[in-house]
């Protein structure tokens, strides 16, 4: 945290509340700053927006994560509130497909989701960093209950179908493998003085003691059979108890095979900052914090409400929006603010008066193709066979991932694992196709790396992002250039009209980014509010 | 040639949320388009049925949700081929730019479409789908048009 933890900064944000009340807006802003505030936005605890004016209202556009944080904070700071969602649920992208769900994407294909009572997929969103703190506590503060989820699985698979004749090699040995033979190596070229320009005679010593400690290596500082490296990587035997206790140990992989294989690209794919152990997922699936959100607010939240064009003049906003149960209709919400969460790959083609900088940045941003498969088997074969709990499988057929399930561990019956999660030209290519063929397809690849699939499966759903009616896309694809170009015009409120969502953070493809842009914008929002409120 | 496991460390890929794909091995037998696309036999049509399809739909007929993919079919705007070729290339709104130069990295890896490539799918598309536009755009005639660069303005 970069500004040092809880009450700390807290009694500073009163201080700088104090500084907007009798300063004003750029003094506050300036103090801000100073006190690094005003950069980026880091959930810093609950929102305050305190001293809102009588009888105003801010009409939010899109029922996602990003447009009920806002709608549910304003209300609770005692602006007057509504919600303009094309969904007949909310949650947009945060959504899990159920069992006897239909979902009918763009183009008309209608799928019907056949799985048993109680087990679903998540098409998007599917896991929580601990670090995530604002959809965290959310989470918490709408009694949302979490369990772990498992990203890295020790016995979940590595697979190359141009590697080890196509046989999947468990994560645990390529890791294991991997950091020995590599230790080995460094420990070799240490003793053999190679290191001497650049590391103290002191160093080495230490070096290659936690070489050996890092690499599981002999006493020898050599990578072997044996109880060392078995110990990290498996045994050909394990170890048990009574007559048949004793363990044999496994055979390391040589490095050569090792690097050939490629595999190595997927041993930190635990490793960075957004998917560090632990992670969470919601109790029943990612929908849940959708679900509460909705029921938080209840009928401020208008659903079939398709947003067909925003205005804003001096007086206030005017939207038209088509009601999708009677269409055609052209209905018009009015209101002073608007606070709009559409995403970027729909908002582009919606018409709306705001300045050339900000309509250039909408057009800045397309949308990354992303596919999931979510596919129901008759067993959890993965348990019962492969004593795999949780996880995920990485492979190069264009499946990309195998995502077993984080919870009902042993249950009885069948089970739905995540049988592809497809970005790039794949997606692309996937999204092409008729959702019973990328069924197929998923049903096809995973079958090379689980034999199972052939006899076990049972029946499947494909979400592609790209076909998605309320979105259009997975994720808003910035790079550097339209980042410096375009990025803060998104976010600078213009007029009356203030954006928020996914897109408008630096954290793409997360949820976090959409609730910290909503926090952001709704209290850059308020302090205008009041601030003009402070001249009439 | 992609990565495998997506070329994350470079362009500090999003693909957290994705991440660590393998991406890309082809059965000999069932060529995923990702290595199909680097070969300069593919068709217009190829283009169209395995990626442009996926916006906008089998017959080019477009599609409407909460926004909207144009349609391609009887589409009086592709009358211009230049138009039609420099959508292809440079995109706009949730158009991809197809041919977007590598150092314009995007957090996911999107495809790039040579000018024979583009010139062939704008053929495509104007010759089907309803459309009866006869003349035959080249590679050269797209090679003449802007391609996207960094910094440019949009
Ligand atoms: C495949 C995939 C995997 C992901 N994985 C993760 C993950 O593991 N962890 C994570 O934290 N995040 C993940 N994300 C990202 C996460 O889903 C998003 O960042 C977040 O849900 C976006 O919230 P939002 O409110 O900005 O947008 P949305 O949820 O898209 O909300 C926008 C709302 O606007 C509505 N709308 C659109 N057009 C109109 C219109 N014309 N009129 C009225 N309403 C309209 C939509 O129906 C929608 O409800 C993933 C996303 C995808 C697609
Ligand atoms: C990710 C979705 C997507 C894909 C894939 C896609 N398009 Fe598009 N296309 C769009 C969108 C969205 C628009 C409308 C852009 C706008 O807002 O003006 C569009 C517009 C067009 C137009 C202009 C049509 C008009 O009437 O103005 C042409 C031509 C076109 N696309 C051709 C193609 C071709 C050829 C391909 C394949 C190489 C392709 N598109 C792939 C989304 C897509």
């Amino acid at each position: 945290m970069q500004n040092g933890a809880g009450c700390g900064s807290l009694s500073r944000r009163q201080l700088l509340r104090m500084i907007g009340v009798t300063a004003g807006n750029a003094a506050m802003y300036q103090a801000m700053s100073s006190l690094g505030f005003a950069e980026d936005s880091p959930y810093r605890g609950p929102i305050d927006l305190q001293g809102a004016p009588r009888n105003t209202s801010v009409l939010i556009l899109g029922a996602g994560l990003a447009g009920m944080t806002a709608a549910y904070e304003l209300r609770n700071a005692g602006y007057r509130v509504q919600v303009l969602e094309f969904n007949a649920r909310p949650g947009g992208r945060n959504w899990s497909l159920r069992g006897g769900d239909t979902y009918t994407e763009l183009g008309g294909l209608t799928q019907h989701c056949q799985f048993d009572q109680d087990l679903y997929i998540n098409p998007g969103p599917w896991r929580i960093p601990y670090h995530h703190r604002g959809i965290l506590n959310y989470c918490k503060r709408l009694g949302v209950p979490l369990e772990a989820f498992v990203q890295i699985n020790y016995n979940a698979y590595l697979h190359s179908s141009r590697a080890f004749g196509g046989k999947p090699q468990r994560y645990r040995e390529i890791k294991a493998d991997y950091q020995g033979q590599v230790a080995e190596l460094l420990a070799k070229t240490t003793r053999q003085q190679a290191l001497d320009a650049s590391v103290s005679r002191e160093d080495q010593e230490k070096l290659l003691a936690s070489l050996r400690d890092w690499g599981a290596l002999d006493k020898t500082y050599a990578y072997v059979p044996g109880d060392a490296s078995s110990d990290r990587r498996g045994y050909k035997k394990a170890p048990g108890g009574g007559m048949s206790a004793r363990p044999i140990p496994s055979e390391p992989i040589g490095l050569s095979d090792l690097l050939d294989s490629k595999l190595w690209q997927g041993i930190y794919s635990g490793d960075t900052f957004d998917l560090q152990t632990p992670l969470f997922q919601p109790v029943g699936g990612m929908g849940r914090i959708g679900d509460a959100l909705g029921r938080e607010l209840g009928p401020l939240i208008r659903y079939h409400a398709r947003v067909t064009d925003i205005h804003q003049d001096a007086r206030g906003i005017s939207v038209q929006y088509e009601d999708m149960l009677s269409p055609g209709s052209q209905l018009t919400a009015s209101s002073d603010w608007c606070l709009c969460t559409i995403p970027l790959s729909i908002l582009a083609q919606i018409p709306m008066n705001v300045g050339p900088a900000m309509a250039a940045a909408i057009a800045a941003v397309p949308y990354a193709s992303a596919v999931k498969v979510g596919l129901q088997f008759k067993r959890r074969f993965w348990e019962e066979d492969d004593d795999i709990y949780g996880g995920i499988t990485y492979t190069d057929l264009p499946i990309t991932n195998i995502g077993y399930p984080s919870s009902g561990y042993h249950s009885a019956g069948k089970g739905v694992l995540l049988g592809a999660y497809i970005y790039g030209v794949d997606a692309m290519e996937f999204t092409a196709m008729a959702p019973p063929e990328r069924v197929q397809k998923a049903v096809d690849y995973g079958s090379q790396i689980h034999p199972q699939y052939r006899e076990e499966f049972d029946n499947g759903v494909a979400v592609a992002w790209h076909r998605s009616p309320f979105a259009m896309g997975c994720y808003g694809m910035w790079n550097s250039d339209t980042r410096a170009r375009h990025y803060d015009d998104l976010c600078q409120i213009d007029q009356r009209i203030a954006l928020a969502g996914e897109h408008a953070s630096y954290l793409p493809g997360w949820q976090e980014g959409a609730i910290t842009s909503a926090l952001d914008a709704i209290e850059r929002l308020h302090r205008r509010i009041v601030a003009q409120a402070g001249k009439a | 040639m992609r990565a495998l496991f997506g070329g994350l460390t470079l362009r500090r890929l999003v693909i957290a949320l994705l991440v660590a794909g393998i991406v890309a091995a082809a059965q000999a037998d069932d060529p995923s388009f990702a290595v199909m696309a680097t070969l300069s036999n593919v068709s217009g049509e190829d283009i169209y049925n395995r990626i442009c399809q996926g916006c906008h739909m089998a017959h080019g007929e477009g599609a409407i949700g909460a926004g909207r993919y144009p349609k391609l079919a009887d589409d009086s705007t592709l009358a211009s081929w230049r138009y039609a070729a420099l959508t292809v290339l440079q995109g706009r709104n949730n158009m991809p730019a197809f041919s977007a130069p590598p150092q314009l990295e995007w957090d996911s890896p999107t495809l790039h479409l040579s000018d024979a490539q583009v010139a062939d799918v704008v053929n495509y598309v104007r010759s089907h789908f309803g459309n009866n536009y006869k003349e035959r755009v080249t590679a050269d005639d797209v090679a003449k048009l802007p391609h996207p660069a960094v910094g440019a303005a949009p």
